[in-house]
């Protein structure tokens, strides 16, 4: 072999060698890659980064930026000028019925013509006994609840947009266009408190608040700072008050705020870190709907000196602590609830997983039933969502709330979610059970927490308002040390996600007042007052009539809270004809009102859930749980619930409970339910089979016959 | 026809008691459901139900076997009432229950092999077998079948239907039962006819033919049978068929 062949054998033999150590390093390194994935199988994915929003100019209603001007932020102009401000302002929770006041509709209802719409602004309830002002009342005794006087008491979480920018006839506010329309106009006059008169509202003065988006897309949004500047009829600088807490904004002696450089970019633009807006969170929407937290021991549900709502009529707690590591308030018997307030927040569910934007491409529903589709492609559009953020959103079907009445039950049932027939092993007949009853039903079997139990207008106390009692309470709401002792729900008959009837768990809150027969509208506030009081000054506050304190009274002619009361026919004439004479009422009628609110938080695991056959299937069924109603109620006196008149009252306990039989009538419960004629027959002729049998049988025997 | 012929053969007597036995435990564990505050021997309610269930399939079963049985042994007659049978026959059968009995007459229908129930017990199961059982075999099942057939099931309306007509048919079962069992011990002695629904056989004749010789009316009611001609005359001491009066 000569050289070059040599040569050509050596790089040939080198080529060889090469390949194998470059396919041996490959190999390690292939095998040592899989290994390493495998051991980092189980390793959680590090959260990828969320998209923020990106930094945006805080304008004013010109326009302009409110580090130049000064002026109030408009959100129209700052986060308008992205987003649809009009169509995301046009939701329930902006408007709270004003889009939906048409007669027509109220009608289908089933709601009372008196109410000029299904929501908030325009529905009347027990809580607290007003009413809105309809458009275009010439009268001043059909004069009550005025726009501006909403805006300062109910405006504090309905955050602007149509209710607080646009008068009832559909102008903005101080705009050429918008003008009182007479002296009652009730969107430009408010009744004067002392004076009783209705005067006008100075909406220059006040400015417009418009839609608050900072109190529900701003983690350190201040609720209290808003309250302040609403209940102050300071609607213009509402908006900023919101952000007291984040450092951009700071109040001012005279009510209005300036802007803190520091927390602005040389560009002018707001710093993230300061507004850091987001979706809405636990906290965020805790601020108006209940008590919601992610892990806390310290129940507050009394914030800014407002009983959060959700916590006040229902009871419920969204809460992922556990009930026995709760500090405050003194929960009875803590020690044994080793299971969280609600297991969806456990889980670390948050609102929005449930109450979604509707074309919110990350969470909508994409069904068309419709059309029976149960997918329809081409809705998740992310540009519209952004543009067009739906506003109304997802929601339940929670009585009595009846806003945004043709868009209920739009959320995911618990079914859509759940897998509900293999996790009832142990049920039988678990479609009948699934359709007869809300998963709450079992789901809630006490709420371990207080609640509203009634609020009584027909007999006002010396502080010109109602007498309020809470269940579930021994004690008063505000002392930490009081027994919480928690309660359990009644159960009423509620229309489901598929548009049956199932029986749900609420509480209860019964009303007592007066309604005026005449005009077919319960009596308002000041004209019961006018009946009750001879008047009220700052010094001495109320003073009841010489009538009242007579009847009603001790020897020393005061009426204490267990005095307060309509225990005879004839004390409850006596007011009638105070109504008649002093606020000229023709034909009042007292009334009482128990109103369920419906209960779907505070859920319990299956640990706690209801699942003993006879808690429901037997004579004390739970299903007709006569909760204890009011024990200041007035007998004789016409029962409504849910705008029907209905006995609903019994009194055959102690006190006054609760009797949802004529309600329930349609569900027949195996164990409980008895049909009065079928026993009777079946019992009669049982009765007779055992009669003849004793009668003929004595007779053989006696008579010594076979 | 045979004298060791029993009045009741054994498959009518399995059945018999299989029945009886079924119609109690079904009426204990109904009323376990329907009263379940008050009697509550079967441990839980859904031990009450399933045991409900299971027993009232068996029961269905039970009663085609004895459709079946009674159909092929050419045994299906006895429950056919003749149009005799719904008026002179039992006003004559109930007449001797409100007053015969008591004075001591015979029974006016005398009972054999081949003529099991008097005119009252045809009309009686007519009424049982043909209304009764299928209206709770219906409702029971319709019930029962409420996740498997909701259609139907809210087609009748539901438990709201259901539940007070199933109800009701365990109230008349309930009442039958006991009239069924007290009409049990109205033969020729109290557990006469009990006895014969276990061993297939009456007591001896003799005790029959003293009692029929101490009864005047007795030979008055003879003729009932007479256009039988299986029946056989009674002549022998050994056992014989009893009437079931029950």
């Amino acid at each position: 072999m000569n050289s070059i062949g040599r040569n050509a054998c050596r790089a040939r033999r080198g080529l060889a060698l090469a390949t194998t150590r470059v396919l041996a390093v490959s190999a390690a390194f292939l095998v040592a890659n899989l290994a390493s994935t495998i051991v980092r199988g189980a390793a959680p994915l590090a959260e990828p980064p969320r998209i923020s929003h990106p930094l945006l100019v805080l304008k004013d209603a010109a326009g302009k930026n409110v580090l130049e001007t000064g002026e109030p932020i408009s959100t129209r102009q700052t986060c308008g000028g992205c987003h649809d401000y009009d169509f995301i302002t046009d939701s329930f929770h902006f408007q709270q019925g004003k889009n939906e006041m048409n007669a027509k509709l109220l009608a289908s209802h089933g709601i009372a013509p008196f109410n000029s719409s299904p929501g908030m602004f325009g529905k009347f309830s027990i809580i607290p006994n007003r009413q809105l002002t309809h458009a275009g009342v010439a009268d001043v005794s059909d004069y009550d609840m005025s726009q501006p006087e909403w805006l300062t008491k109910c405006g504090v979480c309905h955050t602007g947009g149509g209710i607080s920018e646009v008068d009832l006839a559909g102008h903005r506010f101080l705009t050429p266009e918008a003008k009182a329309n007479g002296s009652l106009d009730p969107s430009y006059t408010v009744r004067d408190r002392v004076s009783g008169k209705v005067v006008p509202w100075d909406w220059a003065k006040s400015g417009v608040a418009e839609s608050d988006c900072f109190l529900c897309h701003v983690p350190k949004a201040s609720r209290g700072a808003r309250r302040e500047a609403m209940t102050a009829g300071n609607f213009r600088w509402a908006d900023n008050a919101t952000l007291a807490d984040t450092g951009i904004v700071v109040k001012q002696a005279n009510d209005t705020f300036n802007y803190n450089h520091a927390a602005f970019n040389p560009d002018g633009t707001v710093k993230a870190e300061a507004l850091g807006l987001s979706d809405p969170t636990l906290e965020n929407c805790a601020q108006c709907h209940g008590f919601t937290a992610k892990n806390v021991t310290v129940i507050q549900a009394i914030q800014h000196a407002d009983i959060m709502r959700g916590t006040e009529k229902a009871g419920w707690i969204y809460n992922g602590a556990k009930i026995s590591d709760t500090v405050t308030p003194n929960i009875v018997g803590r020690e044994q609830m080793d299971f969280p307030w609600d297991v969806h927040a456990a889980k670390g569910l948050i609102c929005i997983d449930c109450h979604f934007s509707p074309n919110n491409p990350g969470r909508m529903i994409q069904t068309d039933a419709a059309k029976n589709l149960n997918y329809r492609p081409g809705m998740n559009d992310i540009a519209v969502y952004l543009k067009r953020p739906d506003h109304n959103f997802a929601r339940g079907n929670i009585p009595p709330e009846t806003v945004n009445m043709t868009r209920h039950n739009t959320m995911r049932g618990c079914e859509d979610c759940h897998d509900a027939e293999k996790a009832h092993a142990f049920l039988p007949y678990k479609s009948l059970h699934f359709k007869a009853l809300a998963c709450q039903t079992c789901h809630i079997p006490e709420v371990h927490f207080w609640a509203y139990r009634s609020d009584e207008w027909g007999f006002l106390m010396d502080t010109g308002t109602s007498r309020i009692t809470f269940r579930g309470i021994d004690g008063d709401i505000v002392n930490p040390d009081a027994k919480v002792t928690g309660f359990k729900p009644a159960f009423i008959p509620a229309r489901g996600k598929d548009g049956q009837t199932e029986i749900r768990p609420t509480n209860l809150v019964t009303g007592v007042y007066w309604f005026d027969l005449s005009k077919r509208r319960p009596v308002f506030t000041w004209q019961v007052q006018q009946a009750f009081f001879t008047g009220w000054d700052p010094d001495n506050g109320w003073t009841y009539r010489p009538e009242i304190v007579k009847a009603f009274g001790d020897k020393d002619g005061i009426i204490d809270r267990d005095q307060a009361r309509y225990d005879s026919p004839e004390k409850i004439a006596l007011v009638r004809g105070l109504l008649q004479k002093y606020a000229g009422i023709s034909d009042p009628e007292l009334r009482i009102e128990v109103v369920p609110w419906a209960m779907s938080h505070s859920i319990a695991g299956k640990g706690q859930a209801t699942k003993a056959c006879t808690a429901c299937h037997a004579k004390n069924s739970i299903l007709h749980r006569p909760l204890d109603l009011d024990n200041f109620l007035p007998k004789g006196v016409p029962t409504f619930f849910q705008g029907r008149k209905i006995d609903v009252v019994s009194w055959r306990g102690k006190e006054p409970g609760f009797d949802n039989r004529p309600l329930l009538a349609s569900f027949y419960i195996i164990g409980n339910s008895r049909v009065a004629w079928i026993e009777w027959l079946g019992w009669l002729s049982v009765a007779g089979a055992l009669l003849f049998v004793l009668i003929h049988g004595g007779v053989r025997i006696f008579g010594g016959r076979r | 026809m045979n004298a060791q012929e029993p009045l009741y053969s054994l498959h009518e007597r399995i059945w018999h008691w299989l029945q009886a036995a079924g119609m109690i435990v079904l009426l204990l564990s109904g009323f376990a459901v329907h009263y379940p505050d008050h009697f509550g021997v079967f441990g839980s309610m859904a031990n009450a139900i399933s045991l409900h269930s299971w027993i009232g399939f068996a029961l269905i079963l039970n009663a085609f076997l004895g459709l079946f049985y009674h159909l092929t042994a050419d045994k299906y007659h006895h429950f056919l009432p003749k149009m005799d049978d719904f008026t002179g026959g039992a006003v004559r059968q109930a007449r001797f229950y409100l007053y015969g009995i008591f004075k001591g007459e015979p029974h006016p229908f005398e009972t054999d092999p081949r003529h099991k129930l008097n005119p009252l017990q045809k009309v009686t199961y007519l009424a049982l077998l043909n209304i009764l059982l299928p209206f709770q075999i219906v409702t029971g099942v319709l019930m029962w079948g409420a996740n498997r057939w909701p259609a139907a099931f809210e087609r009748v309306g539901g438990l709201r239907v259901l539940g007070p007509a199933h109800t009701l048919g365990a109230y008349l079962f309930l009442a039958f039962v006991i009239g069924h069992i007290y009409l049990a011990t109205t033969g020729h002695s109290p557990l006469s006819l009990i006895r014969a629904m276990i061993t297939g056989y009456e007591e001896p004749v003799r005790h029959r033919r003293a009692a029929e010789e101490t009864e005047p009316d007795g030979a008055g009611d003879a003729p009932a049978l007479a256009g039988d001609a299986t029946t056989p005359p009674v002549e022998s001491a050994e056992p014989v068929p009893i009437p079931p009066n029950a």
